[in-house]
């Protein structure tokens, strides 16, 4: 049920919103015995906030949050068994926002061990993959796959507090034939989000429309004092801008590279034909300098952020522990051995030594500079036109079984259609396309910093 | 590098900066002694927290770089320092690395001008206890703010470190930065030329007064080694101030790796015009300066200098001047109010002595109204408590006796009395003056001016 018309019929007495919500308790119980897509279920708390009656837009809507994204009282651990038993203290200012809106927080989703992947497999230890919706064999993409996966496959009213570093938003989205959205970096506060790369990550929204992600959107988006990333920008009602005339607007369609599946650039073609129906111009466009440097350098950046980041996880104050002796560094040695997957500690590795004294200036240094050459590039594209269109993932959902072939690079690789609006800070979605064979195609959209509203409204004649 | 002086000496201090609360988040930075009370998510490094800079960290900071003729940064930027050490509650330290918030600056001692490095803001870490078998970490500290002054190694001797920590211990004094009761904390770096410079660093040496007697024993037992045929090797010493040596910590063959990225979560922050203006327009005269000023007023040096060290002292000189003779103000503040001072253990701040009724006192005193004596006294019954020593004078009569006639009786009485004196006394024997120029003070207790009892006897004896 799309949330607008649900919240009117909670707040016109219509639905009861206590009885809806153990409706959906109960039905994503039942779906994540099949498709794993929550790694805690907080039931308890979503009936202890109904009965609060709290008004706002959203009354009454189940909202899942990805595991990342702190939840005050409720095991939070990023999707990694090194934060085991861990339970925030405090609330993301995003869940704040959402709770003090009246929405109820139903659990905390799947995703690849701290957004460590593009298919949701590299999930911790002993926990399980999220399936595909559409084809239990084939993964949800990641890293927010388990958003994606519940907001696909539940019935009831709800949406999803997701997250991106370099695609963890559009990837799983557009794998599950749902919609994404990715703000600019900064709209959103990151505070209560635990980090992989803080100047690439940015909470963002998934609904079954654009409608329902816009309004989420329009719910979390502000300044944040206690994040000093956070942007002090104007307050857009996101939500009003579904359906508005596109006429006059022109889209930029990205010339792609060799490597994107022929049924996936079909698809797009068709979404853009829509537009154009609408009175939407087009010219292609190209990012020749985001097309060849874009993944290296978001590897170097994310990875170097990373690893300073987890080197807090060494069983001291709090997550997993083992038994203490020996130098402090042979027990923080044995915990992280024990309990950071194979990935985390490859991108530790990885980043580490990107940024060692000998090796800083050729990497991480470096790597700063052509993110700044990016960000260039988009923004001359942006002088000429309202938003680049594109596919979110070269691909059709991969089987499961195919992914572990991969090597890293070929995995990595995979992001090359969304590392560059990520790198760049620059608000990007998905909306479903069509599917082919039955398998999910999703068009990526990507728009200007904080022209989140021409997007939306873009977006919103494609689905 | 080369160097050609006998010894080289460089400094690395850390600072705590007197602010209410930590770099990076609201928890107080003093109060509740009590183990890990001072905390929250952001200083305990807990997963999502994010750190946002204290303000007036940075305009503290901003103060002391520009005391010290800094060049100042465009942007404040933040560095992580990554190693893994259990005192880090993140495993990384937020500090400042790629451009520090002032370089280039200069400390003047004596006339010597010794180079600063740079001068830069970051967090402390936590504290660890060691006990018996284990060790206890107390986040308390946990994110107190540090400036960190690195100097030039432009000292040649032990005696120069400890001017200069002297000189900038008065800085911080003058700018308010910095709590006496808190932490002051150097590394120091010597060598000498016949261990090559060989370089030798002093870990964690807290106190400034420890750095010079750190100092003293480090050089002495590189000059033992050498002379006993040693050669020095590049390490890395502690201090155990207990003992007064320093020990061998590490031997170090390679620089560190930090692996140093800009802290992501903090947004450069533009160091603007105005930031600076304000910051120099809040800067107080120093020491230095007042010291120039003083002796210009026709103070005497050494007067001007104990006056100037501490700002409060010199700001109550500067005042008190403006009402009674310059030299007779200089000399009581530094002399009678820092006896009393001294003996209450007090300070200036303390504001012991009735600042109103001091100047009364001195005026009394400049017009001759009352003796040295008794202003003495005065000042120790001031510093009990205070009370109007106009009236008390007057009351107590404690003007000094004009009555010429009244003191000529007095004096001659003494005269009298004391025949064998006289005798001595114009046999040649000073000391029996003395003796009875003591005898008139004691009859008129202590209020006539010691000068005209000296007039009166000698015209009596002759």
């Amino acid at each position: 049920m799309r949330v607008k018309a649900f919240v009117a019929g909670v707040e016109k007495g219509k639905i009861d919103a206590f009885k809806n919500i153990q409706e959906t308790v109960k039905d994503i119980k039942k779906i994540n015995k099949e498709y794993h897509y929550f790694n805690e279920i907080s039931d308890w708390l979503a009936l202890a906030q109904v009965k609060q009656k709290k008004k706002g837009k959203l009354s009454g809507v189940a909202v899942s949050v990805k595991d990342a994204i702190c939840v005050k009282g409720v095991e939070s651990k990023a999707g990694s068994a090194i934060l085991n038993t861990y339970k925030p203290l405090f609330n993301a200012t995003v869940v704040e926002k959402v709770i003090n809106e009246g929405g109820l927080i139903i659990g905390k989703t799947s995703q690849d061990a701290f957004g460590f992947g593009s298919f949701n497999v590299n999930v911790g230890n002993k926990m399980d993959i999220p399936l595909n919706p559409f084809d239990k064999k084939r993964a949800c993409g990641g890293s927010s796959g388990g958003c994606a996966g519940i907001t696909q496959k539940i019935g009831k009213a709800h949406v999803s507090l997701a997250e991106s570093t370099g695609g963890s938003i559009v990837a799983p989205a557009s794998f599950c034939d749902v919609v994404g959205i990715c703000p600019t970096y900064g709209l959103v506060s990151r505070y209560g989000l635990i980090d992989y790369a803080n100047s690439l990550d940015k909470i963002g929204t998934m609904g079954k429309t654009v409608e329902d992600a816009a309004l989420l959107l329009e719910v979390i988006a502000g300044h944040d004092k206690k994040d000093s990333t956070s942007v002090k920008s104007k307050k857009v009602v996101y939500s009003t801008f579904v359906k508005k005339k596109v006429k006059g607007m022109k889209i930029g369609v990205l010339k792609l590279g060799k490597g994107v599946d022929k049924q996936v650039v079909h698809a797009v073609q068709e979404g853009i034909k829509k537009l154009e129906k609408e009175g939407v111009s087009i010219k292609e466009v190209s990012l020749p300098y985001t097309e060849k440097y874009g993944v290296s350098a978001y590897y170097l950046l994310a990875l170097c952020e990373a690893s300073t980041n987890l080197a807090r996880y060494c069983g001291l104050r709090y997550g997993e522990s083992g038994k203490l002796g020996g130098h402090f560094n042979e027990y923080f040695s044995k915990v992280r051995s024990a309990h950071l997957g194979k990935e985390a500690k490859r991108r530790i590795i990885l980043g580490t030594f990107a940024r060692m004294a000998g090796h800083r200036d050729a990497f991480y240094l470096k790597a700063a500079q052509v993110r700044t050459k990016i960000i260039e590039e988009y923004k001359k594209v942006f002088t000429e036109i309202d938003a680049i269109v594109c596919p979110a993932m070269p691909v059709l959902p991969l089987k499961i079984k195919d992914i572990d072939k991969l090597s890293p690079l070929q995995n990595y690789m995979m992001d090359i259609l969304t590392v560059g609006p990520n790198l760049a800070g620059l608000p990007h979605m998905t909306v479903p396309v069509m599917k082919m064979k039955g398998l999910p195609i999703g068009m990526m959209l990507i728009g200007d910093h904080f022209n989140e509203d021409k997007i939306i409204q873009l977006g919103s004649w494609i689905e | 590098m080369t160097f050609t002086s006998d010894m080289v000496i460089g400094l690395e201090i850390h600072v705590e900066l007197d602010t209410h609360t930590k770099l990076f988040c609201g928890c107080p930075t003093k109060g509740n002694e009590e183990p890990n009370t001072r905390v929250c998510p952001t200083c305990l490094g807990h997963p999502g927290s994010k750190p946002v800079v204290n303000a007036k960290a940075v305009e503290f900071g901003l103060k002391l770089a520009m005391a010290l003729q800094c060049k100042i940064a465009p942007s404040l930027i933040f560095s992580r320092k990554s190693y893994f050490y259990p005192d880090l509650a993140k495993n990384y330290q937020i500090t400042q690395y790629e451009e520090p918030l002032g370089e280039e600056g200069v400390l003047a001692i004596d006339g010597k001008k010794i180079g600063i490095t740079r001068v830069h803001l970051e967090e402390d870490p936590a504290s660890l206890v060691h006990e018996k078998s284990s060790v206890l970490i107390d986040y308390n500290r946990s994110g107190n703010p540090l400036v960190e002054i690195v100097t030039k190694p432009e000292l040649h001797s032990a005696e120069e470190a400890r001017d200069f920590m002297k000189k900038l211990m008065s800085i911080l004094n003058y700018l308010g930065i910095f709590d006496e009761a808190g932490i002051i904390k150097a590394d120091a770096n010597v060598s000498l030329k016949e261990g090559k410079y060989v370089r030798h660093e002093i870990k964690n040496i807290t106190g400034f007064k420890e750095i010079e007697r750190a100092l003293h024993y480090e050089i002495q037992r590189q000059q033992m080694e050498l002379e006993s045929g040693h050669k020095l090797r590049q390490e890395t010493r502690g201090w155990n101030p207990e003992r007064g040596i320093t020990y061998p910590m590490r031997i170090k063959e390679v620089e560190e790796e930090y692996g140093y990225i800009i802290d992501p979560d903090l947004v450069g922050i533009d160091i603007t015009d105005e930031m600076k203006q304000k910051a120099e327009e809040s800067l107080p005269e120093l020491a230095g300066e007042k010291i120039k000023k003083f002796t210009d007023m026709g103070i005497d040096k050494g007067d001007a200098e104990v006056l100037a060290q501490d700002r409060l002292m010199a700001e109550l000189f500067e005042r008190v001047s403006k009402k009674v003779d310059k030299v007779l103000a200089a000399r009581w503040i530094r002399l009678e109010l820092g006896r009393v001072l001294n003996y209450h253990k007090k300070t200036v701040a303390d504001e012991i002595v009735d600042e109103e009724q001091f100047i009364v006192l001195l005026r009394l005193l400049q017009d001759g109204k009352i003796t040295n004596r008794v202003g003495q006294k005065l000042m120790d019954t001031l510093a009990e408590k205070s009370f109007d020593v106009a009236k008390r004078v007057k009351k107590e009569r404690l003007e000094v006796v004009s009555d010429t006639k009244a003191l000529e009786k007095i004096c001659k009485a003494v005269v009298d009395g004391n025949k064998k004196a006289v005798e001595d006394y114009l046999k040649g024997e000073q000391k029996s003056f003395q003796f009875l120029v003591g005898q008139v003070m004691a009859k008129t207790k202590g209020q006539v001016n010691p000068q005209e009892i000296n007039r009166i006897l000698k015209k009596l004896v002759k």
